[in-house]
C-alpha cells in the first residue's frame, strides 16, 4: 500500500469525518437557536392517540410505506428510495471495513452482497438521474444541487462496487478515487441536500407531535 | 441587488421572515429533498397535469428561496447552487402572492404525504401573513379582514341584524314548536353551553342556526348564545396574520369568560373549529378555563346519552361524508361525524379517500374570498368532482361552511346531481319532537330592545332601505348574478321568498345568455366578476337591441368601479346598492325599479 492510499484511508477520512461533525454541530445548534412552538390547546381527537404515539409513528414513517398515500401509490419508488439508502450505508461503510476489518472482504459471500447492495444502489441513482433529468416535475424543482448530489452518490456507487474486493492488483487508483470521493462527500454533505437526514428527526418529531396532540397521527384509513 | 434598491415592502417582508421563523418552520423549511413525491397529493397538481408550478415542492420553494437566500448559509454564500433567490421589488411579492393565495388551499394533504415530514402548509401560511403585512393580499382576503378586525366578524354582520335574526329564528322555533319557551337565549350567565356560529349562518343560512337552537332546546341544554364575540371563525388563519387570528380568538375567549360559560361549542366550521379549537389560545397567547368541542360532539353526545331522540328513517336518501381538512388533517375530528351520520341517516356511503387523506373541496384557505382565482379553484374541483360522483349518493354532507359553498360550486360547474347539508340539519330533520322544555332566558327581542340606542349610534343606515312592509313579487322574474356563489343564494332566497322567480347567473356571459332566453324583468349585476367584467356586460347588454330595455339593478361590493358604469354612454343603471346588501334594502329598492307598491 502506498502512503498516500494509507492516507487517504486513514488521515483522510479522519479529518473529513471530524469536519463534517464540526459542521453538523454548528447546524444543530443553529436550528436549535430557533424557539419550538407550543401547542396550548387540550388535546383533539378520540383520546386514543397523544404526542409521543404521533412522534413515535411519524419517525416510523419511514419504514411503513402503507402509511402515506404517496408511498402507496409509488411503492416502485420507495423500494427505490430504500435500495439507494441501503446502499449509502454500505458504501459508507465499506470506508470503515477495508482500513479496519479488510478481512471481512476476504469472505466471498460479503464481497458478492456488499457488491449487489452498492451496484443496485448505482442503478437506482442512474434511474433517479434519468426521473430528475427527464420528468417536468422534478425538473422543475431541481436545483444544481440536486443534479450535483445525485451524480456525486451514483459516480460514488460505482467506485465502492469496485473497490468492494479492496485489490490493488490492477493498482491503486480504484481504491484511491474511492476514499478521496468519499472524503469530498463527507466534506460535502453538510452544505448540500444531502444533509436531509439530519432534518428528518427534527421535522418528523415536530410534525408528529402535533399531529399526535391533535388526534391526526396515527392515520386512520378506511380503504 | 443591493438593500438600497429593494422595495419597502420587499425589505419588510424579509426582515419580518425572521421574526416569523420557528424551528418547526426552519426544518421544514430546510428538509425537502425535492424527491417529488407529494406532488402527486394536490388537488391542484392533478386538474392541471404537465404544469409544475402547481408542485406543492415547486411552491413550498417559491418561500424557501427567501429563507435560503437571507437565513440559511449555503444560500447566502452560494445562491444559484441552491436556487436561492430574494425578493426586489412589489411585482415580486405579486408573484409570490399569486402561489401562496392563488395555488394553495393550504389543506395539509402534501404535509401528510411528505416522507420529510415538510409542513408547507403551515409556511405557506407564514408567507401570507408575511404579504399581509405589507399589504400585499387578494382584494377579498383585505375586506374579509377588515370586517373582522372593525365589526368583529368576517361578514360584516352588523350586531343589531344579528340580533335579529336569532329574534327571528327564536320566533320560527316557537311557531314550529308551538312553544314559547323555545326561544335562543342571549347573554345567559352561568350556561353550560355557550354556541357560537359563522356569521354566513346568521347572513345566509339562518336555518343551521335555529336547527341548532331546536337540538339545544329538546335536549333541555342550558345554553345562550352571546351577543358579541359570536363568530367562531378566524381569517387570520386563511390570511396568516397572527395578530388578527389572536384579537379573534381573544374576543371568543374572553366573552365566553364574562358570561362564565362551562363549555364553547363551535357549530360546523372546518376552519372556525380549527382556529377556535386548535389554533386560538396559540394565537391569542392564553390559556382559557372552559372546555371546547365541536357542535358535532355535542350532538353525537345527546343522541347517546338519550337527551334527544332521532329516528333515520327520516332521512332516506343516499348520502356521503367530505371531510373537511381542517377538521381531518388538524384536528383529527374524523371518527364522530361517521358515528352520527349513521344515527341519523339510513344510507350512508364512504368516500374515498376519506378523513385525513380526503381532498379539499377547493374552497379551503379562503378561497372563496378570492374571486380571481376562481376559474383556477373550479379547474382544480375536477378532483373533487370525481371523487363525488363515485360515491352515488345525492347529497353530500360536510362539517363546514367553507366547504358547503366549495362543494355547491363544484357539484354546480361539474353538474352533479347533488345537493349538500350539514350534520345540524340532518340532526334536526331526524329529530323527534317530545313535550316542550321549558328554558328562562331573556330573549333575542329583549336584547336587541336593550341595545338599540347603542347600535343606532353606531350603525349607517342606507338612504333606500325603508322597512320592509311587503308588496309581492310574484309574477316577477329576477336575474341575479355575481361570481360569489353565498351572495346568489342569499340574494336568490330573499327574492324568492318574497313571491319572484329567480334565475342565477355566475358570470357576465352567462348572464347575457340567459336573459336572452329567458326574458326578465329585472336583472342583478356584480360589477367585479373574473372574466367580463360586470361594466363589459353592462354596456354590452345596453347596445344589444333585444337586451337594451332590461332594467339593470347594479350590486357591487367594489363601491370605486361605481365610475366604470356611469362613463360609459348608455342609459344608467335602473338602481344601485352596495355590498353588504340586507334584506329590507333589496326589497325596497327592486320593488321601487319594478315599481311594486306596497301592500
Amino acid at each position: 500500500m502506498s502512503e498516500l492510499l494509507h492516507f487517504a484511508e486513514h488521515q483522510l477520512q479522519e479529518g473529513a469525518l471530524l469536519f463534517m461533525a464540526v459542521v453538523y454541530t454548528l447546524r444543530l445548534t443553529w436550528l436549535l437557536r430557533f424557539k419550538a412552538g407550543k401547542e396550548r390547546q387540550a388535546a383533539t381527537g378520540l383520546g386514543d392517540t397523544n404526542p409521543r404515539k404521533g412522534f413515535l409513528y411519524s419517525w416510523a414513517n419511514v419504514a411503513m410505506p402503507w402509511a402515506m398515500e404517496s408511498t402507496r401509490k409509488k411503492l416502485f419508488i420507495y423500494v427505490q428510495f430504500v435500495i439507494f439508502h441501503v446502499g449509502v450505508v454500505a458504501a459508507i461503510g465499506l470506508s470503515f471495513v477495508i482500513p479496519y476489518g479488510a478481512h471481512l472482504l476476504e469472505i466471498p459471500w460479503v464481497v458478492l452482497a456488499l457488491q449487489i447492495i452498492i451496484g443496485a444502489a448505482g442503478l437506482v441513482g442512474i434511474m433517479r438521474i434519468v426521473r430528475r433529468v427527464g420528468d417536468v416535475y422534478m425538473r422543475a424543482i431541481s436545483s444544481p444541487d440536486d443534479f450535483f448530489s445525485l451524480f456525486l452518490l451514483t459516480s460514488w456507487f460505482g467506485f465502492a462496487f469496485l473497490a468492494v474486493p479492496n485489490s490493488t492488483a490492477n493498482g491503486e487508483w480504484i481504491l484511491m478515487t474511492y476514499f478521496f470521493m468519499t472524503a469530498f462527500f463527507l466534506m460535502y454533505v453538510p452544505f448540500s441536500k444531502i444533509s436531509h437526514y439530519l432534518y428528518y428527526p427534527f421535522t418528523r418529531y415536530y410534525l408528529g407531535k402535533t399531529m399526535g396532540h391533535r388526534g391526526v397521527f396515527p392515520i386512520r384509513r378506511i380503504s | 441587488m443591493s438593500k438600497q434598491t429593494r422595495s419597502y415592502n420587499a425589505q419588510k417582508v424579509i426582515e419580518r421572515m425572521g421574526k416569523k421563523l420557528n424551528r418547526q418552520i426552519v426544518g421544514s423549511l430546510t428538509a425537502c429533498v425535492h424527491c417529488g413525491m407529494c406532488t402527486d397529493s394536490c388537488h391542484y397538481v392533478l386538474a392541471n397535469p404537465g404544469d409544475p408550478t402547481y408542485a406543492p415542492a415547486y411552491k413550498a420553494d417559491q418561500i424557501r428561496k427567501i429563507f435560503k437566500r437571507h437565513y440559511d448559509w449555503t444560500g447566502r454564500v452560494l445562491p444559484w447552487w441552491v436556487k436561492a433567490k430574494s425578493v426586489h421589488s412589489d411585482e415580486d411579492l405579486e408573484t409570490l402572492k399569486d402561489t401562496v393565495f392563488g395555488k394553495c388551499t393550504n389543506c395539509r394533504r402534501c404535509t401528510v404525504n411528505c416522507p420529510m415530514g415538510v409542513d408547507y402548509a403551515t409556511f405557506n401560511r407564514m408567507a401570507r401573513g408575511l404579504l399581509v403585512s405589507v399589504g400585499i393580499m387578494p382584494e377579498g382576503v383585505a375586506v374579509v379582514s377588515k370586517d373582522q378586525w372593525e365589526i368583529g366578524n368576517q361578514m360584516g354582520v352588523l350586531k343589531e341584524d344579528y340580533l335579529e335574526t336569532l329574534d327571528w329564528m327564536s320566533e320560527e322555533l316557537q311557531d314550529e314548536l308551538k312553544d314559547e319557551t323555545a326561544v335562543i337565549p342571549v347573554d345567559k350567565e352561568d350556561a353550560d353551553v355557550v354556541y357560537s356560529i359563522n356569521p354566513r349562518e346568521a347572513k345566509y343560512d339562518p336555518r343551521t342556526i335555529s336547527d341548532a337552537a331546536k337540538i339545544f332546546h329538546i335536549a333541555g341544554e342550558n345554553w345562550t348564545m352571546p351577543s358579541e364575540g359570536w363568530d367562531m371563525t378566524n381569517f387570520g388563519l386563511f390570511s396568516g396574520d397572527d395578530e388578527l387570528g389572536g384579537a379573534v380568538a381573544r374576543k371568543l375567549f374572553d366573552k365566553v369568560t364574562e358570561l362564565r360559560g362551562k363549555k364553547l361549542v363551535i357549530s360546523e366550521c372546518g376552519h372556525g373549529y380549527r382556529s377556535t379549537r386548535c389554533e386560538g389560545q396559540n394565537w391569542a397567547g392564553m390559556d382559557v378555563d372552559f372546555v371546547m368541542e365541536s357542535s358535532v360532539n355535542t350532538m353525537l353526545r345527546y343522541v347517546k346519552e338519550g337527551r334527544i331522540k332521532v329516528d333515520k328513517s327520516r332521512n332516506t336518501i343516499p348520502v356521503t361524508f367530505h371531510d373537511s381538512c381542517n377538521n381531518a388533517r388538524s384536528c383529527g375530528l374524523t371518527e364522530e361525524p361517521r358515528e352520527l351520520l349513521n344515527l341519523v341517516c339510513e344510507n350512508f356511503t364512504e368516500m374515498y379517500p376519506n378523513r385525513a387523506e380526503n381532498y379539499c373541496c377547493t374552497g379551503g384557505g379562503g378561497a372563496m374570498s378570492m374571486s380571481e382565482y376562481t376559474p383556477r379553484r373550479l379547474k382544480s374541483g375536477k378532483v373533487k368532482a370525481e371523487q363525488l360522483a363515485a360515491t352515488g349518493a345525492k347529497i353530500v354532507v360536510t362539517s363546514c361552511h367553507n366547504c358547503v359553498d366549495g362543494l355547491q360550486d363544484v357539484i354546480r360547474h361539474y353538474k352533479l346531481d347533488m345537493k349538500v347539508t350539514q350534520l345540524v340539519n340532518l340532526v334536526a330533520d331526524a329529530l323527534v319532537i317530545p313535550e316542550p322544555v321549558e328554558v328562562v332566558a331573556p330573549t333575542p327581542a329583549e336584547v336587541v330592545a336593550a341595545v338599540t340606542a347603542e347600535v343606532e349610534k353606531a350603525v349607517p343606515v342606507e338612504a333606500d332601505a325603508g322597512p320592509d312592509a311587503g308588496g309581492s313579487l310574484a309574477g316577477y322574474t329576477i336575474l341575479v348574478t355575481d361570481d360569489e356563489p353565498d351572495f346568489v343564494v342569499f340574494a336568490s332566497a330573499i327574492l324568492e321568498d318574497n313571491g319572484a322567480k329567480v334565475l342565477q347567473a355566475h358570470s357576465g356571459e352567462e348572464a347575457m345568455e340567459i336573459a336572452r332566453r329567458e326574458t326578465p324583468d329585472l336583472m342583478t349585476l356584480d360589477l367585479g366578476m373574473p372574466g367580463t367584467s360586470g361594466s363589459e356586460v353592462f354596456e354590452a347588454m345596453r347596445n344589444d337591441p333585444d337586451l337594451k330595455s332590461l332594467p339593470i339593478f347594479i350590486i357591487t361590493g367594489q363601491p370605486e368601479l361605481r365610475k366604470l358604469i356611469y362613463e360609459r354612454d348608455v342609459r344608467k343603471p335602473e338602481g344601485y346598492l352596495d355590498k353588504p346588501i340586507n334584506e329590507q334594502g333589496l326589497l325596497t329598492n327592486i320593488r321601487k325599479v319594478l315599481n311594486v307598491s306596497r301592500t
